[in-house]
């Protein structure tokens, strides 16, 4: 194989006419997956306990992918895992061409299933600072660390890092919470720490559908510097039990520390307020005006009404059953936040799962894909059987043996996708039919890359005892676009949690590095801004973990540029072409 | 003469909390609770006054009571179980807590207050009774196949407001039954009552708006009118102002 260095000057057709919402403008998006290579199927895990038939209902889990240049070429590649007792999990290796390579086995990434654990979600996150993404595979038993050793190897060290714990691990993100300039750990975990491949009780379900408190909670683990962590979860303030399904951190408030979003199943989310002194206080009750009964999946971070603040999106169940309805929340600037999922037309995505917010037609508006659908099998469906029990007097929810076998009966399943468009401020309309991104695929979670720096943004999305899907984003040039790719020095090297502020033609976007928000998919570390018919971004500002910002000036659109903290250079991303 | 003085007793009950209520109501939260001692003192008194509780529910939403209610219609069943009037106060207090309830809390007190629209129907046949437990039986899914049992109390509803001089509030169960038509995608039959019902009542706004519509408009109209998240008017002022202060 031989590797060609080139520069990356990618949009044609710059100063073409723009219509994006020109209805004869047809489909963006392209099913790839096939031919791609990627399609490899999820599947469930079953078990093989007296409880079996029961927990198959409730463990439609584990479909999850990352996103991120394990390698270093300038293309992003994508870990998948499977859930499967000998389900391998993927490490697709991007060719550059929109194709990919599995090349799981020979790194040592392949082996993420066995008997007693079970794939649940993954997360890229340089945990040693050594400016390779290294690889966390959340498991429902130990979970995974495999340190990137740069030669398209991995090594196992979870229990060198102090990692090896027993839980049912479901979400991953990292961050500096303590900007002491690397990443620590935060994991929510679905069930109690009870081992679920061979339960001592049968008492480990949702002791209520509302306010259930005896799950897995979080747990945060801060990155000692020194390659291991140390579990500091009760020390900042983040002990909880609630049924957590999904993590979503940002600096809410702009004060230059992370805040932190917990999305619960079977109850309560929680918003606890960075203190900037290593610890956390749960403001729920006044940010969030009180507390939800909901079925929390999703916690997405963006700024979708270009305010300058970061607006929060989380998934519930929105069905004949149950109208419960998203959450969108507006960041009101003051720590308080306003549901306006109504108001703005996305309130109702059936039982929803992974949402991301990204500008899919580079018009500048963070549009919003969701996914859906809990169970798609039989004809029969499983909602009477779940209210008979739920109606039942004093039924101990708690205890799985009252919960009916699902068998081969749906539960909100067929489920069509959506594609929200932001049209501005805030409104939203309805586009997933019209780009063939309404599969009925049970989805799980979308990780959002530009996977042929084309500077349009693909998905990839995972699906739960189905294959995936690889959305080639086709959308017509000549909509500008500027992806930045930061790289910490004084701060964490993969600068998860700097701010990016552009300012071009007088209007101001705003985003930031995410460190794997959004339920069972990590999506590029890179920034992404649609420009529209903007040719020139006046100003870039960059605040840095470590509270250092920087300024520059005048970069041309359609680049990928790389930052360097501290260092007044841009740079454009280069990329090793892989040839046969 | 001995019935018309009970019922005079019962007034003269009726005004005095309702007098009581508003001397009181709204200057602060503890006034709203001497409000509602005084309407459960009454309806203790009184616990078939169908109109004394409905009184009493809406200054309990007022001041989100809800449990206080639901208590204290527990427990006036308890000791009267013939009042008939006070199951369905009892059902309705279910129904006024769902919309700040969570979803499966919403389907719990979504059938208990069936439960009370049934014993209420058992002690004594009535149009409210028959409207209101068929109207509670169409925000169910269809899934759970109690939308024909709702038809069913609708069209025993209409049974009786047929053999009635005309009054305003009818025109609920030419909405209910048509729109139980539609849930069980018996579109014709849904249309007829509709159009029936506006040729009894012209210009009435909700058969207007499902008779203008059709296929996913519709379902939009019938998904607002379900919706479980917004509040049902449980106040029965239309049964007020049909039947002039005299009403119970």
């Amino acid at each position: 194989m031989r590797l060609h260095f080139i520069a990356v000057l990618l949009a044609a057709g710059l100063g073409l006419a723009w219509a994006p919402n020109d209805p004869a403008a047809g489909r963006w998006f392209e099913d790839i997956t096939q031919s791609a290579g990627v399609a490899h199927k999820h599947t469930n895990r079953t078990f093989k306990n007296p409880y079996s038939h029961i927990m198959s209902g409730y463990t439609a889990l584990g479909a999850a992918a990352c996103v991120a240049d394990f390698d270093g070429d300038g293309f992003e590649d994508i870990f998948v895992t499977d859930s499967k007792e000998d389900g391998k999990n993927r490490l697709y290796r991007n060719n550059g061409d929109l194709t990919f390579t599995d090349v799981a086995q020979s790194a040592g990434v392949a082996d993420g299933n066995d008997a007693e654990n079970a794939s649940a979600d993954c997360l890229w996150f340089d945990f040693n600072n050594n400016g390779r993404p290294d690889l966390l595979i959340i498991r429902f038993g130990y979970s995974q660390l495999f340190e990137n050793l740069g030669n398209g190897k991995f090594q196992e060290v979870a229990e060198k890092a102090g990692l090896l714990h027993y839980m049912n691990a479901i979400s991953a993100i990292a961050f500096d919470y303590d900007r002491d300039k690397d990443l620590d750990l935060f994991l929510g975990a679905y069930f109690q720490p009870v081992n679920i491949f061979h339960p001592e009780t049968p008492r480990f379900f949702p002791e209520s559908f509302e306010t259930a408190n005896n799950g897995g909670g979080v747990m945060a683990f801060r990155n000692n510097g020194d390659g291991t962590f140390t579990n500091v979860t009760k020390e900042i303030g983040l002990e909880q039990s609630g049924w957590v399904l999904d993590l979503g951190h940002t600096d809410a408030n702009n004060d230059g520390w992370d805040d932190l979003y917990v999305a619960c199943d079977f109850g309560t989310d929680r918003f606890f307020v960075n203190n900037g002194d290593g610890t956390f206080s749960d403001i729920t009750e006044k940010a969030l005006g009180g507390f939800d009964t909901k079925k929390g999946m999703n916690a997405e971070w963006g700024d979708y009404d270009n305010d300058g603040f970061f607006d929060v999106f989380v998934t519930n169940i929105t069905d004949d059953y149950m109208r419960e309805g998203n959450f969108l929340w507006h960041n009101n600037g003051n720590l308080t936040f306003t549901d306006v999922a109504r108001e703005t037309g996305t309130y109702d995505t059936g039982w929803g799962w992974g949402g991301k917010f990204f500008d899919y037609d580079n018009d500048g508006w963070l549009d919003l894909y969701v996914v859906n659908g809990w169970v798609s099998a039989g004809k029969e469906n499983y909602v009477p059987d779940i209210f008979e029990m739920i109606m039942r007097p004093n039924v101990d929810l708690a205890d799985l043996r009252n919960w009916p076998p699902m068998e081969d009966k749906s539960l909100s399943g067929y489920q069509k996708k959506k594609l929200f468009h932001n049209e501005g401020r805030h409104s939203f309309k309805e586009e997933a039919g019209r780009h063939a991104l309404d599969s009925q695929r049970d989805g799980r979670g979308i990780a959002v890359a530009d996977f042929d720096n084309d500077g349009r943004l693909d998905l990839f999305v995972t699906n739960a005892n189905a294959a995936p899907f690889l959305y080639h984003n086709s959308l017509p040039t000549g909509a500008h676009w500027a992806e930045f790719l930061l790289e910490g020095t004084v701060s964490n090297r993969m600068a998860v949690g700097a701010q990016v502020r552009i300012i071009a033609n007088g209007e101001t976007r705003l985003s930031f590095v995410n460190g794997g928000n959004g339920f069972a998919a990590q999506s590029t570390p890179r920034i992404h801004f649609g420009l529209g018919k903007i040719t020139t971004v006046d100003r870039v500002e960059v605040r840095w973990p470590s509270g250092g910002r920087q300024i520059f000036e005048n970069l041309a659109a359609d680049k990928i540029y790389k930052l360097r903290e501290g260092d007044q250079t841009t740079s454009i991303l280069a990329v090793k072409l892989r040839k046969p | 003469m001995k019935r018309r003085n009970s019922i005079l007793a019962k007034m003269i009950s009726f005004l005095f909390a309702i007098v009581f209520a508003m001397a009181l109501h709204p200057r602060a939260i503890a006034e709203d609770v001497s409000a509602a001692t005084a309407l459960e003192a009454a309806l203790e008194k009184d616990p078939d006054n169908l109109r004394l509780g409905s009184e009493y529910r809406q200054l309990i939403i007022r001041t989100s009571q809800y449990d206080r209610a639901l208590k204290f219609f527990e427990k006036l069943v308890q000791e009267h179980d013939n009042a008939a009037s006070a199951h369905l106060n009892y059902a309705f207090a279910y129904v006024d807590k769902i919309p700040i309830a969570g979803s499966i809390t919403q389907v719990l007190l979504a059938n208990s207050a069936l439960a009370q629209f049934s014993r209420s129907l058992e002690l004594g046949p009535s149009w409210i009774g028959y409207y209101s437990r068929g109207n509670s039986y169409l925000y169910w899914p269809k899934i759970f196949g109690r939308t024909p049992l709702g038809i069913d109390d609708l069209k025993e509803a209409m049974r009786l407001q047929r053999g009635e001089s005309k009054k305003a509030y009818y025109v609920r169960t030419y909405i209910a039954l048509g729109d139980g038509y539609w849930k069980m995608d018996e579109l014709n039959k849904a249309k007829a009552i509709w159009n029936e019902g506006l040729s009894l009542f012209p210009g009435n706004p909700a058969l207007k708006a499902r008779l203008s519509t059709q296929g996913d408009e519709l379902k939009a109209v019938m998904d607002d009118a379900y919706d479980i998240t917004k509040r049902i008017d449980t106040s029965l002022q239309e049964l007020w102002a049909d039947q002039g202060t005299q009403g119970r």
